[in-house]
């Protein structure tokens, strides 16, 4: 099957973008595909371990993690953006990675398909 | 090209979309951008509708804000995100989020 | 060997968000890209500036001295002194009545070679039709 990578630079819970490239993550996996998922900017907050759901709240973290449990799904960090919002390694998701933006542009190298999400 | 173009807002679409060029424009309307499909001002439609003969709504994101498919413009095609993966891989070369 | 060609569109504003500083951020971060890559496999950004997007272009913003910030300029100097190719839509420049003058055109302060280029919509839409993935901030 193909590549998607998504990048998304939205913020986690203050803009549902976010929760579209996950559900659009999940209906792709679920069609064969894989995901190579960027997080920069605000979205980086996704990267970040220890997040409480709550019904009022979208709640990302179990569908991250059910997704890396496919085997087909990746999803990385940009490392300047969580550290400019206090999120240290120590403090990243488990099967989440950390790297410089060069790895987005790595991705999109190799995917069939790039949907570039701007921050909200 | 194949462009297919994730409108994702309700303000401040029309001047890019109006300027993209390709061999087929598909409009996808997702997030706020399904208020395109369904509401009206002043009894008029979007003008949106005018850009492309391929439009379509993401059913969920039309649902979460009170619209049904029997609201939306009858040149509007409603589809799951299954349906959009589709579209990504097999209709469309190219994908933009505006 | 293989290129892949990603054209950065830029029609944010800057500074309220940081759409426009990570478009960028991440253009220039082509020049490191190859630690990924096979060797001789590459990509080519194109940054391009559109809409009220051309308005990072301006001069004399003094982000640094009011917020402690990068400006737009710096970045986009940065970008010019390491070759990338720009494009400031013409027809934008012309509707908030620009002159050339008023945009950074170049990098020579620093050392930079490079020119961008003002550029009409339609040549910027011809770009975009023969990259690989468009990625519009």
């Amino acid at each position: 099957m193909a590549k998607l990578t998504i990048g998304v630079f939205s913020s986690l819970v203050g803009s549902l973008s976010l929760d579209f490239a996950v559900k659009l993550s999940e209906a792709a996996i679920k069609k064969g595909h894989s995901v190579d998922f960027w997080l920069s900017g605000n979205a980086t907050m996704l990267s970040k371990k220890g997040q409480r759901s709550f019904k009022d709240y979208s709640a990302l973290q179990r569908s991250i993690q059910d997704l890396l449990t496919t085997g087909k799904f990746q999803i990385t960090a940009c490392e300047a953006c969580a550290e400019a919002r206090g999120f240290h390694k120590e403090d990243t998701l488990e099967g989440c990675k950390r790297h410089s933006m060069d790895w987005y542009l790595a991705s999109c190298f190799s995917a069939e398909r790039v949907l570039h999400i701007g921050g909200d | 090209m194949k462009l297919g173009v994730l409108v994702s807002d309700f303000r401040n679409v029309d001047d890019t979309l109006s300027r993209l060029r390709a061999d087929k424009l598909g409009v996808i309307l997702v997030s706020n951008g399904v208020y395109h499909a369904a509401a009206t001002q002043n009894g008029k439609k979007s003008s949106i509708l005018e850009k492309s003969p391929h439009l379509y709504v993401l059913s969920e994101d039309l649902q979460s804000r009170g619209f049904s498919e029997k609201e939306i413009d009858n040149r509007v095609k409603s589809i799951t995100y299954s349906d959009l993966v589709d579209l990504i891989f097999t209709e469309y070369e190219k994908i933009i989020w505006i | 060997m293989a290129t892949t060609k990603l054209a950065f569109i830029v029609k944010s504003l800057p500074y309220k968000t940081e759409a426009s500083r990570l478009a960028l951020t991440h253009a220039i971060a082509s020049q490191t890209v190859e630690i990924y890559l096979e060797d001789g496999d590459l990509v080519e950004p194109l940054l391009a500036f559109v809409g009220d997007g051309v308005l990072n272009c301006l001069r004399n913003q003094k982000a640094m001295q009011h917020y402690g910030i990068t400006s737009l300029e710096q970045h986009l100097k940065n970008a010019l002194l390491l070759d990338l190719r720009v494009l400031i839509c013409k027809e934008d420049v012309e509707r908030f009545g620009l002159s050339e003058d008023a945009l950074i055109m170049d990098a020579e302060d620093i050392g930079g070679e490079t020119r961008a280029s003002i550029a009409p919509f339609n040549e910027i839409m011809k770009e975009m039709d023969s990259s690989d993935h468009l990625l519009f901030f």
